[in-house]
């Protein structure tokens, strides 16, 4: 017992001896500093925040290469999922053949579509299956999923899985598929699925008090993220039937109702961990793979880590909506904007996503930062056979100011304008009116653009 | 199987593995250093960056049998004497890492960089980090940070 004892205290010496050395070995990370700037950005009793450089609490461990993001945890057991995709755009499954697989060698579990307690998923509609049991709608659609013992086997497995397809008829245009004799993406539902319009003062009037009225038309391509780290998660589904679930999701709550719907089980018996990402730019912010990880973690009695290919990232995950933009605009001679329609048609792929806020903020913000009394401003989100479209940066602004300054150049080159002269005739300014009846204040627009000029020698340079 | 045997970071590692494992697997999978990345697996991104006899590689691209009797430096090697290395330092402090996820591979690569000249010109830093992708920084404040490293490291030099 003695001796027990001694062990004992030998080895807590020996743990407590190892945790000094490993804290010594490098200095600790410093707070926060504020960086020497002479005289002072701020009075110094005004100093909080502004003029203070914040440290990154988790910039050491990411120089020294020891961030932990989900590609380098590794459970004890831990199998590597891998998932069929569709790689067709359009097509219903007669028939899937998982046994080839299921027979390899380090093969642990399959699961497919069926399988899933509720199969669909989504931020708005619940129209996404987690992986397909019937109808395909876009190449990147899952199929199936397998967990082996190594990537390697799990990918050679998914090889072996035979789909057979009815191959469907696919409409990958949006302006396409808004014709009634359109192929539906989802059946019978018409392939537009959300819409919004916006309407302030009478256009008809403003254009018929306008010198000349401008027409313009803009699209925009599709985006990927490409996030450094591809999508990842480990499922752990235990014997006392818990499910803990690493993920590299943005929004860990949503991602856990999700979690809970899919796998009908009771919220308090998932533990959803959001780990360090690696970059999310809007396109983790739901839940992807997830349910299938942890189904294929339940059968194989083992965690399973899933981690997205390169190419992957590009077909299985959300895009940024290629938009197309119509838009007309009435000005006075000397440029004053009477009155301006826009028509937004967001090509949303095969699943809603993040769609409805995307259309929501690019309806309201299409007209642009100026002062028009009379505005309409209409958009659609249609379903085509592509990736799906979802959040990304700024929610559709982006676009829609891609194709209203450049609407604005095409104007003030038309009447002989300098473009910074036409947006300061018509910008924002304090106690402005936006398209929603919002009042605006700490509107700094035309300074902003005063000194963006003046800083790269805009005159100079006209 | 193949028996491999590198001097990683100053310490001889051995691992005996399938012939077709990447230096990137032995590293990660074998070693346990888990610092090289993989962010696309075919030689793009440069997130699994690693210097082999000083020389700067991708480690998705290379067989572990190719390093067999070979000097590798992963990031986990760069932090010496119980100091960070000038780059990890500026890099902290300057906020040139926010996901961090191509962190590694852009320090080794700006290492390589001021190993050979510790006086680089701005264009010579944008050529050296050329194969290394980020998407957050938009790369201006790594740019800054490794001249910034490199001119803490010119008067560390005058100095010592």
């Amino acid at each position: 017992m003695a001796d027990d004892q001694g062990v004992i205290e030998r080895q807590r010496a020996a743990v407590e001896a190892a945790w000094r050395v490993e804290h010594a070995r490098l200095p600790s990370a410093p707070g926060r500093t504020a960086p020497a700037v002479s005289p002072p950005a701020v009075p110094a009793q005004q100093i909080r925040a502004v003029g203070q450089r914040a440290t990154r609490p988790d910039s050491r461990n990411h120089g020294l290469g020891q961030t932990k993001y989900i590609c380098d945890i590794a459970l004890p057991g831990m199998l590597h999922a891998r998932i069929k995709r569709a790689g067709i755009a359009s097509g219903r499954i007669k028939r899937i053949d998982t046994s080839a697989a299921e027979a390899m060698p380090g093969v642990k579990a399959v699961v497919v579509g069926r399988e899933l307690p509720v199969n669909s998923f989504g931020p708005t509609f619940q129209d996404q299956p987690v992986l397909v049991d019937e109808v395909v709608r876009h190449a990147g659609d899952g199929v199936a999923a397998v967990a082996a013992i190594s990537e390697d086997i799990a990918a050679a497995a998914v090889e072996r899985i035979v789909v057979d397809y009815e191959p469907l008829p696919a409409v990958l245009d949006p302006i396409e598929a808004m014709r009634e004799d359109a192929p539906k993406v989802h059946p019978p539902e018409s392939n537009i699925y959300h819409r919004l319009t916006i309407r302030r003062g009478d256009v008809a009037k403003g254009f018929a008090q306008s010198d000349h009225v401008f027409a313009g038309r803009f699209t925009s391509q599709m985006v990927e993220h490409v996030p450094m780290e591809p999508h990842a998660a480990i499922a752990d589904w235990d014997a006392a039937g818990r499910l803990t679930v690493w993920a590299t999701i943005g929004r860990i709550t949503l991602a856990r109702s999700d979690l809970a719907r899919t796998l009908q089980l009771p919220m308090n018996r998932i533990r959803l961990i959001g780990t360090i990402v690696g970059g999310n730019f809007g396109g983790k912010n739901e839940i992807s793979q997830e349910p299938a990880l942890a189904l294929l973690s339940k059968k194989a009695g083992r965690p399973v880590k899933g981690v997205f290919s390169r190419g992957e990232e590009f077909t299985a995950t959300t895009v940024r909506h290629p938009f197309i933009m119509e838009y007309r605009t009435g000005v006075t001679r000397d440029g004053r904007i009477l009155a301006r329609t826009a028509r937004l048609i967001l090509d949303g792929g095969a699943y809603c996503s993040w769609s409805e806020t995307t259309l929501g903020k690019s309806c309201i913000l299409a007209p642009g930062p100026y002062k028009i009394d009379n505005v309409s401003s209409e958009a659609v989100a249609v379903y085509t056979n592509k990736t799906m479209s979802g959040a990304m940066r700024g929610f559709g602004a982006p676009q829609v100011c891609f194709a209203y300054e450049s609407h604005m150049d095409d104007i003030a080159a038309a009447l002989g304008i300098d473009p910074l002269t036409i947006r300061l005739r018509n910008g924002f300014e304090e106690g402005s009116v936006s398209p929603t009846g919002q009042v605006l204040h700490s509107v700094v627009l035309k300074d902003t653009l005063r000194r963006a000029a003046e800083r790269f020698g805009w005159e100079a340079h006209s | 199987m193949i028996d491999v045997t590198v001097l990683v970071n100053g310490e001889t590692r051995r691992a005996a593995v399938p012939a077709e494992t990447t230096l990137l697997t032995l590293l990660r999978d074998h070693f346990g250093l888990t610092g090289a990345k993989s962010g696309c697996d075919v030689g793009d991104c440069g997130a699994c960056t690693v210097l082999v006899d000083d020389v700067l590689a991708n480690a998705c691209l290379m067989l572990a049998a190719q390093v067999d009797g070979r000097r590798v430096l992963t990031i986990e090697g760069v932090a010496a004497n119980r100091a960070l290395h000038p780059l990890q330092k500026v890099f902290e402090d300057q906020g040139a890492l926010q996901c961090g996820f191509c962190g590694p591979g852009m320090i080794l690569s700006a290492k390589a960089l001021l190993d050979r000249d510790i006086e680089p010109s701005r264009h010579q830093i944008r050529d050296a980090l050329a194969g290394n992708l980020c998407r957050c920084t938009g790369y201006a404040k790594i740019i800054d940070a490794v001249a910034e490293a490199a001119r803490i490291m010119r008067s560390e030099r005058a100095n010592g």
